[in-house]
């Protein structure tokens, strides 16, 4: 494993790193958030510097806490901020990893999904395919001004209620981008995570090139194991996060051991879904470091072991983030 | 004093001149933004914009002033810095919108908005202004989503900008004059006058058969007939082309029938489309080039004309409170 992180590379804002110096990884945070259209709100005000401050602010505690990597999983149309992110990453010396993607159905502008022409047919994979390629390989977009950086992942998510077939096609583009570039795809899955996680393999993809969020939901009982017994990487993403809907942290701790039980400890990912800013929607108001500073310790107090610890906050992520054939 | 809203402050009606009534910029559908395929430098779009301005402000001064109405709402790349630039450099009035194409053009943050904080949203945006530009909008858009049936979201906007148009006296134009029933009743439960209203789009070729143009009029709403030069005989017309002498047979029939005083007219040119081709060779520009030619073969008088780009513009347009 050693060796081959030591030619890996991984996708930052700043540019490919190794991925032995990604060190302790957060593998599902929003950075900045906003609803899409929630930038024209007559009663909302971005501003940049205080933005920037909040952000820094996050990123430094997160780094004070044993923290060294963020991964920002929202996607290109969920207020990613490329230049201000680079700005981020060397005022506090972490490293950042942005993502391409859309989805889900309802969060897409209706350029995708009522197209100018007669019928208005929604975006097929093929065109999703090559608007993320476009961020993964030739850089990220800042809308019609310039194209920054590349993106380190694909991030996507499938509707609640079920796939729609929109997302699909989102779903089938990620998974050939990803393919193509070698990159990782990280999704949240909607009503069926191996029927989502089924759709990206039937592209070719390794299942160990996905990683499966939104497994502590309190509706997800069972199925963790069952994506890594597919292959896929496990991702606990709300840690920090009790509220209706999602495991509590004791019994996330559970799920941890019991999935290391199963041996599945090169499976498990933790991350908090912080949104260190959030416009048009009240963020998810936990701590970018809440996973270093409350949910490991508490892991350790349960019998969790540093090896496995290590593997989870550092191995894992940098496989999954490590871009391959390279 | 009468007076309308232009993105560089109020303009008295008087100093309107030739209006150009449903006009962009340049348009783009929500999410166009992120495909480099349509992107241009800002020295292109300023090569395509400011010589049909020009064109445009020329070809007005016979009437004393050139106004062009930009239909371009919320999420479609309207951009009022550009345009007040724009304004200012070529010396014609550039009144913005409020509001949104329709329904599918408003994104997620609009699309869970309820009436009430749509109109919050129109509302500023007339009397106080669009973002930090100090422009203030001076018509509210709405139109009717892709499939001529109106929506859910298409109705909500529609009664969040009637309420609006109540309260600021700015006017409402559309996007499509089909499936007017629930817009009517939607202005009459409002209660908005129906002058208030320019149906637009009742010339365009997908329309024909959909819109009930005297059934509108006969209530006092105005008739826009306004994607002149979008012709089939262009190489590559649009799928919303028409004939262009079917929609010229359209105009003057219902000028004969007696609804000179709720007719508008326009092109619905982009002097630069920003998430589409556009249509190679169509601009406001039209209106002069081919459209008042047309008019005077036909036998129109140019107090027809001046009643149809200045009179009838002048009156929708002035704030009524």
């Amino acid at each position: 494993m050693t060796e081959k992180f030591s030619t890996a590379t991984v996708n930052t804002v700043l540019g490919a790193i190794n991925a032995a110096e990604l060190g302790v990884v957060a593998v599902h945070e929003t950075l900045r958030s906003v609803v899409p259209g929630a930038e024209y709100a007559y009663d909302i005000t971005i501003d940049r510097a205080e933005v920037f401050e909040a952000i820094a602010t996050e990123l430094r505690a997160f780094k004070a806490a044993g923290g060294s990597t963020v991964v920002d999983a929202s996607g290109m149309f969920h207020g990613r901020d490329v230049r201000m992110y680079e700005a981020l990453s060397r005022s506090t010396g972490v490293h950042i990893v942005a993502s391409t993607g859309q989805g889900p159905e309802a969060m897409l502008g209706g350029y995708f999904l009522t197209p100018q022409t007669n019928p208005p047919t929604p975006w097929p994979a093929e065109k999703w395919t090559a608007m993320f390629t476009g961020e993964l390989v030739e850089g990220m977009v800042v809308p019609r001004v310039e194209r920054r950086g590349v993106a380190g992942l694909v991030a996507t998510v499938a509707t609640r209620e079920g796939m729609t077939s929109n997302d699909e096609s989102i779903f089938r583009g990620a998974g050939r981008a990803a393919l193509a570039t070698g990159v990782a795809v990280s999704i949240r899955y909607g009503a069926d995570a191996l029927a989502d996680l089924a759709v990206l393999t039937s592209e070719g993809l390794q299942a160990d090139r996905v990683v499966v969020g939104g497994l502590d939901r309190s509706d997800a009982t069972g199925v963790a194991a069952q994506v890594a017994a597919a292959g896929a990487y496990v991702a606990l993403d709300h840690v920090g996060t009790e509220s209706e809907g999602y495991l509590t942290d004791a019994d996330r701790i559970a799920l941890v051991a019991e999935l290391i039980a199963a041996g599945h400890a090169d499976r498990i990912l933790l991350s908090a879904s912080a949104t260190c800013v959030s416009f048009g929607e009240p963020g998810n108001d936990v701590a970018l470091d809440r996973v270093l500073t409350t949910f490991v310790p508490a892991c350790k107090a349960a019998g969790v072991s540093d090896e496995d610890v290590q593997q989870i906050l550092v191995a894992n992520p940098a496989a999954l983030l490590s871009v391959k054939g390279n | 004093m009468t007076h309308v809203n232009t993105v560089l402050g109020t303009v008295p009606t008087e100093e309107l001149g030739f209006v150009a009534v449903h006009e962009h910029i340049g348009y783009g559908m929500p999410g166009s933004e992120l495909d480099t395929q349509w992107w241009k430098t800002p020295e292109q779009r300023y090569e395509e914009t400011v010589p049909k301005l020009r064109r445009f402000h020329e070809n007005c001064s016979p009437w004393g002033a050139a106004t062009y109405v930009e239909a371009t709402g919320i999420c479609n790349g309207r951009d009022i810095n550009y345009y007040q630039s724009l304004s200012e450099k070529t010396g014609v009035n550039i009144i913005a919108s409020t509001g949104f194409v329709g329904g599918d053009t408003a994104l997620p943050f609009f699309e869970r908005a309820s009436v009430d904080y749509l109109y919050r949203q129109f509302v500023h945006e007339i009397t106080v202004g669009i973002g930090n530009t100090g422009g203030k909008a001076g018509i509210i858009k709405v139109g009717v989503s892709r499939g001529f049936m109106m929506k859910e979201l298409d109705l909500r906007i529609y009664r969040a900008a009637a309420r609006a148009a109540v309260e600021t006296g700015v006017p409402i134009f559309t996007h499509l004059a089909v499936n007017a029933e629930p817009a009517v009743e939607i202005f009459n439960e409002e209660g908005l006058p129906l002058d208030r209203v320019l149906f637009g789009h009742a010339d365009d070729g997908v329309s024909q058969g959909k819109v009930r143009q005297e059934w509108i009029a006969d209530q006092g709403g105005r008739i826009g007939f306004d994607t002149f030069g979008y012709d089939l005989e262009l190489p590559d017309p649009p799928f919303w082309g028409r004939h262009k002498k079917d929609r010229l047979d359209h105009l003057l029939s219902f000028i004969e029938a007696g609804y000179l005083g709720q007719v508008l007219a326009s092109a619905d040119a982009n002097c630069s489309p920003l998430g589409w081709p556009g249509v190679k060779g169509h601009t406001v520009n039209y209106l002069f080039e081919t459209l008042l030619p047309d008019l005077k073969d036909a036998g129109v008088d140019d107090a027809v004309v001046d009643r149809i780009f200045v009179e009838n513009a002048a009156d929708f347009l002035t704030i009524k409170n």
